[in-house]
């Protein structure tokens, strides 16, 4: 058994060998069968994770997308509230693409309508003289600006370049004239309007007609032209009908990058012109200013109350200079818009001021005095815990150092019970009668045009007493008169803190503007250091002006004050003169030298118990008034005061004006 | 060959297939651990409990807050008393010291903060910077109560409230604003129509419900878990004043009306009445906080707030009431203090306390106590000459604060029905002539005082 079994074995062990390789490639077949078979599970397999992994990633994804979605919600609300400001935004980015323009231009009446919507009329008498420009934007139909040029005076064309010069291309501009539009439009002016590619413009003549419609730097869309026959007569009526195209929302948009700021120039520049590189696409003027904050700033959380009406470049021009100026805090400034404009809102919002809107209330200085009192009201609403709060009109420039001027002596209205106000502004600070930047004074008027408030004084005096809206009181005039004034005074600067620009206003015009405000002097040195505020207090005042008049050298009263040579040509000197005041309301000869001194004259500012303060070529020059004023004493008994008679008295003479 | 291709083509398969996987299950993670914050965090070690939602949101919401300046607070009622309650525990623990997340970590839907808007640099930063870190920010704005007052103004709309939420937890920050009369106040909480009203269970918020009115509070700064934060120094006064926060505006509205129809008295003696009732109205205001007992405008000097958000000029007195059971027998005493002598006292702590103080300029103050029943609230009056009682009915009324002659001051939160039980349904209709024994509607008499106690009950000085 033992031989013959290994027999069958080594048979098949031959076999075997001789299959093996069949054996061993048929296993292998086999083997590489399940290989392949557990590869093709495996991918199989692989495959399925993988999908599955797929869906749950894409349900995984569209669930956070959907909570992402959910995040951004209020703020398209937010931008719908924006969409809601701007309605033709939304129209206009709709399927119309075609706005119809009609525009009419006629001796007595001109119109402008887009789309069927009147956006210009005016056919009040006397009024709206000149060329009429409208500024649409080229993607919305959005009228962004209007504006009117009276032509026929002088300088208004120059007025009429700057501002279409600052229009930004591809604007649509729309002109009409009303009555007469030529007969101050110089070369510089029809230069630009040929640029525009005017036919007529350019060739404008007397009491023509006129009508354009145009792209900023593009065609001409349609212009109607008719010429006065004769010098007598007008031009015939014309009406301009035209389409203009829209063009693309972004075309019309400049891409600064995507910040917060820019955010609000986007909103503001799609919807008003007029206000120069504000809106330019490249480096564009900032809209946030940083100024170098004061050390020790006594002010920082003083409001700061803008009274504002409806001049919109104005106010843009102020809050420029009241936030470049040091020390400034915008979250402490409120701009108080007297009526529902929008414009000057959006002058707020660019700058990302808090504005508060007033319906008005009565007319003309009564609707001013209103809209003050509410706005103070509301102020020291808004601010509870305030003690003061400062005053701003529109029309003013703000030194870069108010702050640093009102930190230094607002100490002063809270230790000095004999004050009324602190004001930026003096009456008779010109150019030719302000020199030191470091000195204050005391005053007896209130000059307003940049003032503080004291809380107390307001509240318990001025609130409950505010003149009601049926007399038609002016609010600083009131608050002069004696029953609020109550002897009180102003601390003042030698040198203003602001400058009133403004030409345009209630109880202002070009002329008026020309002779008692433009050569007003406005402080330009940053950090001026105040000299001996504490010397400001009721009884140091008196030291103080005892002391310079104990050192003035007395002019001689034998020559006429109104030469130039009453005051000697020297630097740095004390002089005093002494005129003749009867008593304490007596003003005459004090009004004929403020005329001949070209200073103030409608009323009478800036005295102290009869003495004025002011500069002449560079030398301290005090002006008593004798024997009114208490400083009298100091008079030498050889001099005799100088009298100046009044003219005699003319019919319509200017009465006491105000600024507004 | 061909063979030995399939399984190139196989394992390349399986390897771009298993790199692709790969990548997808990075990302997956990746993409789930940057937005969504929860569960997925590191651990912390041995510091139990910092990975939970709410601690990350307050972290979260304080960095941000610290980092751009916003004045924030923490109010939220549950957190104060937790932090008072271990407040010792919150001393000692200096940042980062803190083992275990104890308070801002314990379950809830909301944690409450406070921002102190007067105080704020940059107006909304934050609200932008808060929604790049993941937050879910909505905010509720409104008209300025404070311009109400005044004739036909309108301003930008004022925020009211903000509620940021991460993942699960939200933060509900409170704009406290500053009033007249040294308070802080913050508005209603009244969701726009477009607003998703499933963003955060709202009704379980414990601010906003209706506008509120609080002292100013001192705050500290404690380190909680170790987080830095502000909350009020006395955080028990500052809890306990939450449930009577309630604030109610003056109508100015139909005060415009009334004085359109009945013109304003703007006489010299009308304006000086005003002038010292007010001071009357102030100089007994701080002598009764001081005391710590509570009081509200009531008769004629609430009918002037409700009707023409001003004093009457010719109502001649100022009228307040107190709870007889915050009677404190040094009342007469603090008035005197305070320069005020008592002028008549009528009835007992018992029934039917009056008590009048002599004001400047004539003024009078009057001080009814009230007294109160199972379904009303009385008060009494005597008539000095025959000693006969009076009897003045009122409905229940809970106490609310509303401002008035630049104070916070407390009026009957049921306005409406108490100035109609005193003055009827024609109360809109100023009557000069006013008899207080006959004219209110709500007068019932009360019998007689007995002789013997006449001395006590009616005392005239």
């Amino acid at each position: 058994m033992d031989d013959w079994k290994p027999s069958p074995l080594i048979k098949p062990f031959g076999a075997r060998k001789k299959r093996s390789w069949y054996l061993t490639w048929k296993y292998k077949l086999t083997n590489q069968r399940a290989l392949r078979r557990f590869c093709q599970t495996g991918a199989v397999l692989f495959l399925l994770v993988t999908v599955i992994v797929n869906i749950k990633l894409i349900l995984d994804t569209r669930r956070a997308i959907s909570e992402a979605n959910e995040d951004p919600e209020p703020e398209q609300d937010y931008d719908e509230a924006l969409g809601r400001l701007e309605p033709p935004r939304r129209r206009g980015s709709g399927p119309r693409r075609v706005l119809d323009v009609e525009v009419y231009s006629s001796r007595s009446k001109v119109y402008v309508a887009v789309d069927g919507t009147t956006v210009l009329e005016d056919e009040a008498r006397e009024q709206g003289r000149g060329i009429h420009v409208i500024v649409l934007n080229q993607a919305t139909g959005h009228v962004m600006a209007k504006r009117v040029f009276d032509t026929y005076s002088p300088h208004e064309d120059e007025a009429m370049v700057l501002f279409l010069n600052m229009v930004a291309p591809g604007r649509v501009l729309i002109c009409t004239v009303k009555d007469e539009g030529s007969f101050h439009l110089k070369d510089t002016a029809k230069a630009l309007l040929r640029s525009l590619g005017s036919q007529a413009g350019p060739a404008l003549g007397w009491r023509d007609t006129w009508a354009f419609v145009g792209r900023k730097g593009g065609p001409v869309l349609g212009e109607k032209h008719s010429k006065s026959p004769a010098l007598s007569s007008w031009g015939d009526p014309v009406l301009l009908k035209t389409d203009v195209p829209l063009s693309s929302a972004e075309e019309a948009e400049c891409h600064w990058a995507d910040t917060e700021l820019n955010r609000r120039r986007r909103r503001f520049c799609s919807k008003v012109e007029g206000y120069g590189s504000v809106c330019s696409c490249k480096d564009p003027t900032p809209i946030e200013f940083s100024p170098d904050p004061l050390p020790d700033n006594k002010v920082l959380n003083v409001p700061v109350a803008v009274i504002a009406g409806n001049r919109p470049n104005y106010l843009y021009r102020m809050l420029r200079s009241l936030l470049s100026a040091q020390g400034v805090s915008p979250q402490m400034i409120t701009v108080f818009i007297d009526g529902y404009y929008e414009e000057p809102m959006d002058v707020v919002a660019l700058f990302g001021l808090r504005g508060i809107q007033h319906t008005p209330i009565s007319i003309k200085n009564a609707r001013v005095s209103q809209h003050y009192k509410a706005s103070l009201t509301a102020t020291f609403n808004l601010f509870p815990e305030a003690k003061f709060a400062v005053v701003l009109e529109e029309d003013l420039d703000i030194a870069v150092d108010f702050f640093s001027f009102l930190s230094q002596s607002i100490h002063l209205l809270e230790e000095d019970d004999s004050l009324y106000c602190i004001s930026a502004w003096n009456d008779q600070g010109y150019e030719h009668t302000a020199e030191d930047p470091a000195l204050l004074y005391r005053v007896e008027t209130m000059p307003g045009l940049g003032w503080v408030l004291r809380r107390s004084l307001y509240k318990e005096e001025l609130e409950p007493k505010w003149p009601t809206p049926e007399k038609l009181w002016d609010w600083d005039m009131w608050m002069r008169m004696p029953e609020q004034r109550r002897g009180r005074e102003c601390i003042i600067p030698d040198i203003s803190r602001s400058y009133h620009f403004g030409i345009v206003g209630l109880n202002m015009n070009g002329y008026f503007h020309e002779a008692y405000f433009k050569k007003h002097k406005l402080n330009t040195v940053p950090g001026v250091q105040l000299r001996n505020v504490d010397s400001l207090k009721k009884e140091a005042y008196e030291v103080e002006i005892h002391r310079l008049l104990s050192e003035a050298e007395v002019l001689d009263h034998s020559k006429n004050p109104c030469e130039d040579s009453f005051l000697p040509d020297t630097e740095g000197h004390i002089y005093v003169a002494f005129i003749r005041m009867e008593k304490d309301d007596d003003f005459t000869t004090w009004t004929q030298l403020a005329k001949c001194l070209h200073i103030w004259d409608l009323d009478v500012r800036g005295n102290h118990r009869g003495l004025w303060r002011l500069f002449r070529k560079k030398n301290h020059f005090l002006v008593v008034g004798v024997p009114a004023s208490p400083y009298s004493v100091k008079k030498p008994t050889s001099v005799t005061p100088i009298f100046l008679e009044p003219p005699p008295k003319e019919e319509g003479a200017p009465g006491a004006a105000e600024q507004t | 060959m061909s063979r030995i291709n399939k399984n190139v083509v196989l394992a390349l398969l399986i390897l771009t297939s298993s790199a692709f996987l790969l990548f997808q299950l990075y990302y997956y993670k990746h993409y789930l651990s940057a937005k969504n914050a929860a569960g997925l965090s590191k651990s912390k070690g041995s510091r139990i409990g910092f990975d939970s939602i709410q601690w990350r949101a307050v972290k979260k919401f304080i960095m941000l807050t610290s980092k751009q300046n916003v004045p924030v607070f923490l109010i939220d009622p549950l957190m104060l008393e937790l932090i008072d309650k271990n407040f010792e525990q919150v001393k000692n623990t200096s940042y980062g010291s803190t083992s275990e997340c104890k308070f801002f970590c314990v379950p809830r839907d909301f944690t409450t903060f406070a921002l102190q808007y007067h105080l704020r640099k940059n107006e909304e930063g934050w609200f932008r910077i808060a929604e790049n870190m993941g937050f879910q920010c909505i905010k509720i704005e409104s008209k300025d109560p404070r311009l109400d007052g005044i004739d036909s103004l309108s301003g930008t709309e004022i925020p009211l409230h903000y509620i940021c939420k991460l993942a699960t937890h939200a933060i509900h920050l409170v704009v406290f604003h500053e009033r007249s009369g040294n308070y802080l106040w913050h508005g209603h909480l009244r969701l726009k129509e477009h607003l998703d009203r499933k963003f955060v269970p709202f009704r379980k918020l414990r601010f906003g419900r209706y506008p509120g009115a609080f002292d100013r509070p001192e705050l500290q700064q404690v380190t909680v878990d170790g987080l830095e934060v502000l909350i009020p120094k006395d955080p028990v006064h500052f809890v306990e004043e939450i449930p009577h926060s309630r604030f109610i505006e003056c109508r100015y509205k139909e005060a415009r009306a009334f004085f359109q129809q009945y013109l304003d008295d703007n006489t010299v003696e009308a304006m000086a009445f005003r002038k010292s009732a007010k001071e009357l109205l102030q100089l007994a205001a701080k002598t009764l906080n001081k005391l710590g007992v509570p009081f509200w405008m009531s008769s004629g000097t609430c009918l002037g707030w409700y009707r023409q958000c001003n004093i009457i000029p010719y109502s001649k007195d100022v009228d307040l009431g107190i709870f007889i059971q915050d009677y404190k027998s040094d009342i007469i005493l603090a008035f005197q203090d305070a320069g005020l002598p008592l002028k008549h006292k009528f009835g007992k702590v018992e029934d039917s306390l009056e008590l009048s103080f002599q004001g400047k300029d004539d003024v009078k103050l009057d001080i009814f106590f009230f007294y109160e029943e199972a379904d009303h609230m009385w008060n009494g009056g005597t008539q000095a000459k025959t000693g006969k009682k009076f009897k003045y009915l009122f409905p229940k009324f809970t106490l609310c604060w509303t401002e008035f002659v630049d104070m916070k001051i407390h009026v009957p939160c049921e306005t409406l029905e108490y100035i109609e039980a005193n003055y009827g349904k024609t109360w809109k209709i100023p009557v000069k002539t006013w008899d207080w024994k006959r004219s209110p509607p709500n007068v019932q008499p009360n019998g007689i005082w007995p002789i013997s106690e006449w001395d006590e009950v009616i005392q005239l000085y």
